[in-house]
C-alpha cells in the first residue's frame, strides 16, 4: 500500500515567497495561498471534489441518517413485492431522444430478490463505506503522524522501539492482518471496524513522517525552539508539524481511497460489514452471482465505490501537486 | 598528449591582450549602432571567429505569463578568446548559453541566430545540433556535486563523451579518459578512472568535468559559473586548470560568471547582462577602470578588492532587486535601482550604442556622467560611518 | 556489503519472529473456534470439543501456545534435521501438506501477473514522463487512476462474463461482422492515435491507418475463419522477429553503427531457420527441452554478438540475445495456439476458463497442457495486472520525471549523446533505483493480493486457503499462510535494500 510518490516539504508555510530566488516574480504570496491556488487550478482535483461532494450529499439526504430523515421515501430494510422482475426505473433518456422521460420511477435503482428498495440499500451501503474509510483515515494518519513524529523528534531509543515496531507491523499484509481483524470485529458495527483497522493501516505514514522530522530536527528553527527551552510537545505540534502538513494531508486523502477499496475487499471475502448491516463491497459480493440475470445489482454500487475511490485519488494527486509542484515539472 | 587529431601548439596569445590599438577606427555618432557590427569591430585582427550570437531572445511561457528570460543578446567568440558574460542571478546567463548548447526545454520559444563558423545552429536538425553538441561547442556546469551521474564511473562518463561522436573500442575511450584527466591536475589518472563521483571531492568533480568538456578537443567552451559551488581556495585552482586546458585543446571559452572578480583575470573582453539583456560589452579593463553602465559600476562595488581604493567610505551592493521577466518596468530596466536615473531613463529604454572608447558599447543614456568621474563607483558609495 | 547484508537478515529474521507472535494472537482471537461444536447437536458434542481442545492446545493461553507452534515452525529452518511441524487445521491435515499443495498453485498465478504488471508499467510510465503534458500522457494518468480505484473482484467478475462467459459463446461460431469490425477499426485508430501523437496530419494518417489495418485484418481473419484455428504462421513470425531485432537494436545501441543490428538480424534470422529444423522436436517437447532451448539461445545470442558485434560487442551481445528470446517466444506462442483445434474440441469449445487452475483430468501433448494453462491463467492475470499496472506506471512516471530534471541528465545531453542513450543509460538508470523497492513491496505483497483474486477465480491457492480457514476460525492454516506470506515480505524488502545498495554506488560502500 505504498503511495505512488513520495512528497517532499514544501518551504515553510507562512513565509511570504518575495522574489523567489530567481528574481522571476515580486509578487509577495504566502505558501498556502499559492497551495489553495495550485489546487482549485487542478481540473481533475476539482472534479474529484466535486463528484465526491455531490455523492456524499445524495446518500446522506436521500436516505437520511441517525434519526434524520431523508427525501427518499423508502427505507433500505423493508422487504416488499418484486416488481417488474426488480428492474431499475431510473430513466435519464428524455422523450425526444426516444427515452421515456427523465424520472426516477418507483424503484429507480430495481429491487434486490426480497424487494428491498435498492436505491435505499446503495444508499446505505454509501454510506457506510464512506463512514469506515473516514474513520480509518483518521485514525491512521493520527497514529502514523504521532509514531512518526515521536520516532524522529527524540531518536534515541524510542524512535528504536517504535521504528522497530512499525518494521514488525508492516510485514504483516494489510489486507491480512486486515481481515483478521475484520473477522473479530466486523459484527461489532462499522465505526469500530473502522476503528480496528485504522489501528493497523498507520504504519507508511510513520515511516514517511519519520523521515521529514529527522530533517527537520536538524533545521535552525527547531534547534533555536530548543535552545530557548521550549517543550517538546510544543515543537513538535507548532514548529514542526505545520512544515509537514502537505505530506500529512495527502497521505491522509490516499489513505482514505485505500481504505474504501479494502473495505470492499474485506466484505467481499466476508471479513468486513455483517448482516444486518450493508456496505458497497458487501452489496457487491452478495449479488455477484446475479450479474447475468440482474446485472444493475452489480452494476449500482460498483460504479459507487469507483466514483469514489476515482474521486479521493484525484483530490489526493491534486493536493499533492499543490504541495509539491517541483515533482511534476520537468524542464529540459 | 599522444591521441591522434588533437592538436597541440605553442598556446597563442589571447587576443584581446593585444587587440586594442590595431583597431579601426570608428565613428562615434553616439546613436544606435548596429550591435553586431559593432561587435565585429571589438575583434583582434586575424582571429577567426568560432561563435556568434545575433539578437537572441528566449521567452518561456508559463502558468504567470510568458517570462521573457533573454531579450536580444548578442556577442561573438573568437579562437582561443575568453569572453566573461557577468550579471546578478536570473539575469538570463544560465538560459542564453543553454540556448547555444540546444539545451533548452522544449516549452522555450527561441529567436535570433547563433552561428557556429558561420552556420546558424537554429536551422540545424537535432541531430546535427547534437554532432556538435559535446564535440565542437562543450559546456562546464555551476554545480559538480549533481552535474555528474552517481551511478557510473567517472571513466565510464568520460569514455561515454568520446563514444557519443566516434565508434571506438572503449579500452581507447577509456585510454582517452586517463589522459584527460591527467591533463585536468588529477593525480593518478588510472586508478581514478573506476571511481564513482561520490568519491570525488568538489573540485576533483570539477576537474572531471573540465576533462569532460575539453576530451573532444571543442572549439568552445562555455563555462556556467564553473566555481561558484567551490570554496574559495579551489576556485582559484580550478580557473588556473581551465585556461591551461583551454591552451591545450585551443578552445574559446565563454566563462559565465556574476563575479567580477572571476572574469578579471581571465577574460579578454566582458558581456555585462542585466534582466535578460546586455547592458554593456568592452574590454576587461575597460570594464573594470572605464565602466559606462551604472549597473556595472555598481557590480563593481561588491568586488571587496577595489574597496580599498575609497578609503573613509563604504561600498554597498546595489538596492533592490531585479525586474520581473514578465511584467518589465517601462523605460531603463535598471532605472528602479540606478542612482542616476532621470525622467528619460523611466521612459525610453536605451539600447546598445558606442561610448567614448572604440569596441566599448553600453545601454545607458547617461554613459558620459561615468565618464566624468575618476572612480564610477563612486556613485554607489555611503558616507562610511566609521573614521 | 558481506557485514551490511548479514546484518540485515538477522534484523529480518527477527521482525519476522515478532511478527508472527503478534499475528498468532491476533488470529487466536479471531473468533472462536469452538463455536461450530458449541452449536451442534451432535451426540458426542462434548467429545468432539474436547478432542479439538486437545488438538489446537486451547487449554493452554494464547501467548504460551504460540511457543507450542514456534517450536514446531522452528523445525522448518533446518528443512532435513528437523521436523517442520506448522500443526493441524481443524479436520485434522497437517498444515505443511496443505501449504505444499497450495503454494505451487499460488506462485502460478502470481509470478507471470507480477512480472507482467511490471513491464508493462515501468514501459507506459517511463513512455509518459518523456510525453508530459501529451494526450497519451493524461489517457494513461486518467486511466491508472480509474485503474487503482477498481476493486479487483468487481473487475473480475466482469471479465468472467464478457472475457469469458460471452467470448466463448462468440467462439462457437466466431465471426466479425462488418458493424463490429468498424468499430473496433476506430477505437485502434483512436488509441494509435494517441500513442503516436504528433501534428494534425500525422495523426490524422495514424488514425486512418490503424483504422485500415484493424477493420482489414480483422475482417480478413473472419473470412479466412481463422478464429477457429488460430496461429500466427510462418510469415507473421518472420516479420515481427525482425521487428524485434529492430526494436532491441535500436534500444540497446541505435543505427549509426549497423553491426549491432546485424547481429540481433542474424539471431531473429537462426530462430526462424530453427523453427523448421526442430519441427519434430517441438511437436511434443517436455518442459526440460524448452528450458535447454532456450539455454541454447542465449548462448548462440551471445555468440553471434560476439562474433559480428565488432566495436560494439556489449550492444551487440544483449540485442542478439533479446532478440532471439523474443523469437523464441513467438514461436512458443505459435506452436500453443497450433494446439487450439483439438482442445477447444477437449473442452466442448468452452476455451477460456472461468474457475480453477487447470481442467480436472485433463490430459494431452505439452502444447494442449500449455494452453490448458494458459486458458486458466489469463482472466485472473488481466484482473492482477490491470490493478497493479496503475501503480507501477504512476510511480514510473513520477520516478522518471524527477530524474530527468537531474543535473547529470543535462550533463549527459551536452556531452552530444543520443537522446536513447540519455534516456536508457542515464535516466532510466537512476529511476529504476526507487522502483526496485517497489517491485519488491511488491513481490512482498503479492501473496496477500492472491487472497482476492483466488476467492473470486476459485483457484485453490494460499490465498484461498487463507480466507477458508480464517473464516473457519481454523487459526494452524492461518499462521501457516501468513509464515509464508510474510517470510516472503521480509525476505524481499531485505532483497530490495540489497538491490539498493547493488544499483546506488553510494550506498554501496558505506
Ligand atoms: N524553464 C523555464 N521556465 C520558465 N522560466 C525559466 C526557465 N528557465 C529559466 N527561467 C527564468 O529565466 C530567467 C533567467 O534564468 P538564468 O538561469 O539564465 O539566470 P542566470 O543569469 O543564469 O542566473 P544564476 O546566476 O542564478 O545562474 C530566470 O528568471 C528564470 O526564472
Ligand atoms: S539609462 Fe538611466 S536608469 Fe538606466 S542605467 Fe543609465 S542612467 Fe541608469
Ligand atoms: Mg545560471
Amino acid at each position: 500500500m505504498s503511495n505512488p510518490s513520495t512528497p517532499d516539504p514544501g518551504p515553510a508555510p507562512g513565509a511570504a515567497v518575495a522574489a523567489d530566488a530567481q528574481g522571476m516574480t515580486v509578487v509577495a504570496r504566502t505558501q498556502a495561498q499559492m497551495v489553495r491556488r495550485r489546487f482549485f487550478r487542478h481540473r481533475a482535483a476539482m472534479g474529484g471534489l466535486v463528484v465526491l461532494a455531490l455523492i456524499v450529499l445524495l446518500a446522506f439526504s436521500s436516505i437520511g441518517f441517525a434519526s434524520v430523515p431523508g427525501w427518499w421515501d423508502k427505507d433500505y430494510w423493508s422487504i416488499a413485492t418484486v416488481e417488474n422482475g426488480g428492474r431499475p426505473t431510473l430513466s435519464v433518456l428524455p422523450t425526444w431522444l426516444g427515452g421515456s422521460g427523465m424520472h426516477l420511477g418507483e424503484h429507480p435503482f430495481g429491487q434486490d430478490n426480497v424487494g428491498k428498495d435498492y436505491f435505499a440499500l446503495t444508499m446505505r451501503g454509501v454510506q457506510q463505506s464512506l463512514t469506515i474509510a473516514f474513520v480509518v483515515g483518521l485514525v491512521g494518519t493520527f497514529i502514523g503522524t504521532l509514531v512518526g513524529a515521536t520516532a524522529g523528534y527524540f531518536r534515541g531509543r524510542t524512535e528504536a522501539v517504535l521504528m522497530r515496531f512499525t518494521d514488525v507491523m508492516i510485514t504483516i499484509p494489510l489486507l491480512v492482518i486486515a481481515a483478521v481483524l475484520g473477522r473479530r470485529y466486523g459484527s461489532s458495527g462499522i465505526v469500530v471496524l473502522g476503528l480496528v483497522i485504522g489501528l493497523v493501516t498507520w504504519t507508511g505514514l510513520a515511516r514517511l513522517v519519520r523521515g521529514e522530522f529527522l530533517s527537520l530536527r536538524e533545521k535552525e528553527f527547531v534547534e533555536a525552539a530548543r535552545a530557548a527551552g521550549t517543550s517538546a510537545r510544543r515543537i513538535i505540534v507548532k514548529h514542526m508539524l505545520p512544515n509537514i502538513v502537505g505530506v500529512i494531508i495527502v497521505a491522509a486523502t490516499l489513505a482514505i481511497a485505500t481504505a474504501i477499496l479494502l473495505e470492499a475487499a474485506l466484505s467481499f471475502l466476508g471479513f468486513g460489514v455483517q448482516d444486518p448491516d450493508t456496505s458497497l463491497g458487501k452489496l457487491i459480493s452478495n449479488y455477484q452471482t446475479a450479474f447475468s440475470t440482474r446485472p444493475w445489482l452489480f452494476w449500482f454500487p460498483g460504479v459507487f465505490i469507483i466514483a469514489i475511490a476515482l474521486s479521493v485519488n484525484f483530490i489526493g494527486d491534486g493536493l499533492r501537486d499543490a504541495f509539491d509542484p517541483r515533482q511534476n515539472r520537468v524542464r529540459d | 598528449m599522444t591521441t591522434p587529431g588533437m592538436p597541440i601548439g605553442a598556446p597563442l596569445p589571447g587576443p584581446g591582450a593585444s587587440g586594442g590599438p590595431d583597431q579601426p577606427a570608428v565613428t562615434e555618432s553616439a546613436a544606435e549602432v548596429h550591435v553586431a557590427t559593432k561587435l565585429e569591430e571589438t575583434a583582434g585582427p586575424g582571429e577567426k571567429e568560432v561563435l556568434r550570437v545575433e539578437d537572441l531572445t528566449v521567452s518561456f511561457p508559463t502558468d504567470d505569463g510568458l517570462v521573457r528570460a533573454v531579450r536580444g543578446v548578442s556577442y561573438a567568440v573568437h579562437e582561443r578568446e575568453v569572453l566573461g558574460i557577468v550579471g546578478e542571478s536570473g539575469s538570463g546567463k544560465s538560459v542564453s548559453s543553454m540556448a547555444v548548447m540546444g539545451l533548452l526545454p522544449k516549452s522555450a520559444r527561441i529567436a535570433g541566430k547563433i552561428l557556429y563558423r558561420g552556420d546558424d545552429l537554429l536551422t540545424k536538425s537535432a541531430k546535427q545540433q547534437r554532432a556538435l553538441r559535446g564535440r565542437k561547442i562543450a559546456m562546464i556546469f555551476q554545480d559538480p556535486m549533481t552535474a555528474l551521474n552517481p551511478v557510473y564511473s567517472i571513466g565510464d562518463q568520460l569514455a561515454e563523451a568520446v563514444l557519443s561522436h566516434e565508434i571506438m573500442p572503449r579500452k581507447q575511450a577509456m585510454a582517452r579518459a586517463e589522459e584527460m584527466l591527467g591533463i585536468v591536475g588529477i593525480p593518478q589518472p588510472k586508478k581514478r578512472l573506476d571511481n564513482y563521483p561520490h568519491e570525488f571531492s568538489g573540485g576533483m568533480r570539477q576537474r572531471a568535468m573540465i576533462a569532460m568538456a575539453v576530451i573532444n578537443n571543442p572549439d568552445v567552451i562555455i563555462a556556467d559559473e564553473p566555481t561558484t559551488a567551490l570554496d574559495v581556495t579551489v576556485q582559484a585552482q580550478i580557473l588556473e586548470t581551465l585556461v591551461q586546458v583551454k591552451d591545450e585543446v585551443n578552445a574559446a571559452i565563454v566563462l559565465i560568471t556574476h563575479d567580477l572578480g572571476v572574469v578579471a583575470g581571465m577574460a579578454h573582453r566582458v558581456l555585462v547582462m542585466y534582466a535578460g539583456k546586455p547592458v554593456e560589452i568592452a574590454e576587461t579593463d575597460r570594464i573594470f577602470y572605464q565602466p559606462r553602465m551604472p549597473y556595472t559600476a555598481g557590480l563593481l562595488g561588491s568586488i571587496p578588492a577595489l574597496e580599498s581604493g575609497g578609503a573613509g567610505s563604504r561600498l554597498r551592493p546595489i538596492v533592490g532587486t531585479p525586474p520581473s521577466l514578465i511584467n518589465l518596468p517601462k523605460g531603463c530596466p535598471f532605472s528602479p535601482r540606478c542612482p542616476l536615473a532621470t525622467d528619460v531613463c523611466h521612459e525610453s529604454e536605451p539600447a546598445l550604442a558606442a561610448t567614448d572608447e572604440l569596441g566599448h558599447v553600453a545601454a545607458c543614456h547617461h554613459w558620459d556622467k561615468l565618464a566624468d568621474v575618476d572612480d564610477p563607483t563612486v556613485y554607489f558609495r555611503t558616507e562610511s560611518e566609521a573614521v | 556489503m558481506l557485514v551490511f547484508i548479514v546484518r540485515r537478515v538477522i534484523v529480518s529474521f527477527f521482525i519476522l519472529l515478532a511478527a508472527t507472535f503478534v499475528m498468532y494472537l491476533l488470529t487466536a482471537n479471531a473468533g472462536n473456534p469452538l463455536g461450530d461444536l458449541q452449536e451442534s447437536r451432535a451426540p458426542n458434542r462434548e467429545a468432539l470439543i474436547e478432542a479439538r481442545i486437545r488438538l489446537l492446545n486451547l487449554d493452554t493461553p494464547a501467548p504460551l501456545r504460540y511457543f507450542i507452534w514456534l517450536k514446531g515452525a522452528a523445525g522448518c529452518l533446518v528443512p532435513f534435521a528437523m521436523e517442520c511441524d506448522l500443526g493441524q487445521n481443524l479436520q485434522g491435515q497437517d498444515v505443511t501438506a496443505l501449504l505444499g499443495v497450495a503454494l505451487p498453485q499460488t506462485l502460478q498465478l502470481v509470478i507471470a501477473a507480477t512480472v507482467l504488471a511490471m513491464v508493462l508499467g515501468i514501459t507506459v510510465g517511463i513512455v509518459t514522463a518523456l510525453r508530459q503534458y501529451s494526450s497519451l500522457d493524461y489517457t494513461v494518468t486518467f486511466s491508472a487512476f480509474l485503474f487503482f480505484s477498481l476493486p479487483i473482484f468487481w473487475v473480475a467478475v466482469l471479465l468472467k462474463e464478457y472475457g469469458a462467459i460471452r467470448f466463448n459463446d462468440w467462439l462457437a461460431d466466431p465471426s466479425v461482422p462488418i458493424g463490429v469490425a468498424v468499430v473496433l477499426g476506430v477505437i485502434s485508430g483512436l488509441f494509435w492515435m494517441i500513442v503516436i501523437s504528433g501534428d494534425r496530419t500525422r495523426r490524422l494518417t495514424t488514425f486512418a491507418a490503424a483504422f485500415v489495418a484493424s477493420a482489414g485484418a480483422l475482417w480478413l481473419l473472419s473470412e479466412t475463419r481463422w478464429f477457429e484455428d488460430p496461429g500466427l504462421g510462418i510469415i507473421v513470425i518472420a516479420v515481427t522477429a525482425v521487428g524485434i531485432a529492430f526494436l532491441t537494436t535500436a534500444l540497446v545501441a541505435g543505427f549509426t553503427y549497423r553491426n549491432v543490428l546485424y547481429a540481433a538480424l542474424a539471431s531473429a534470422g537462426i530462430g526462424i531457420v530453427c523453427h523448421f529444423a526442430l519441427a519434430s522436436v517441438l511437436d511434443d517437447p517436455s518442459g526440460l527441452t524448452i528450458v535447454g532451448l532456450a539455454l541454447v539461445t542465449v548462448a548462440v545470442g551471445l555468440g553471434l554478438g560476439y562474433g559480428l558485434g565488432g566495436l560494439q560487442r556489449r550492444q551487440a551481445m544483449q540485442a542478439a540475445v533479446l532478440t532471439g528470446l523474443g523469437t523464441g517466444a513467438l514461436l512458443f506462442l505459435d506452436r500453443l495456439l497450433g494446439a487450439w483445434d483439438t482442445y477447444s474440441d477437449q473442452v466442448g469449445g468452452r476455451v477460456i476458463a472461468t474457475i480453477g487452475a487447470r481442467t480436472p483430468n485433463f490430459d494431452g501433448t505439452f502444447w494442449e497442457q500449455g494452453l490448458d494453462r494458459a486458458t486458466h491463467l489469463i482472466l485472473p492475470t488481466i484482473a492482477i495486472v490491470l490493478i497493479s499496472f496503475a501503480t507501477y506506471t504512476r510511480y514510473t512516471r513520477s520516478s522518471m520525471l524527477e530524474v530527468l530534471n537531474q543535473d547529470y541528465v543535462r550533463t549527459a545531453r551536452s556531452k552530444g549523446l543520443a537522446e536513447r542513450g540519455v534516456i536508457v543509460k542515464h535516466a532510466f538508470r537512476n529511476a529504476m533505483i526507487p522502483i526496485t523497492t517497489l517491485m519488491a513491496f511488491d513481490f512482498a505483497g503479492v501473496l496477500s493480493g492472491a487472497v482476492i483474486t483466488e476467492n473470486v477465480f476459485g483457484w485453490t491457492g494460499l490465498g484461498r486457503l487463507f480466507a477458508d480457514s480464517l473464516r473457519a476460525v481454523d487459526p494452524n492454516p492461518v499462521m501457516g499462510f501468513f509464515l509464508i506470506a510474510g517470510t516472503a515480505a521480509v525476505l524481499f524488502n531485505m532483497l530490495a535494500d540489497i538491490a539498493y545498495a547493488f544499483l546506488d554506488p553510494r550506498i554501496r560502500l558505506s
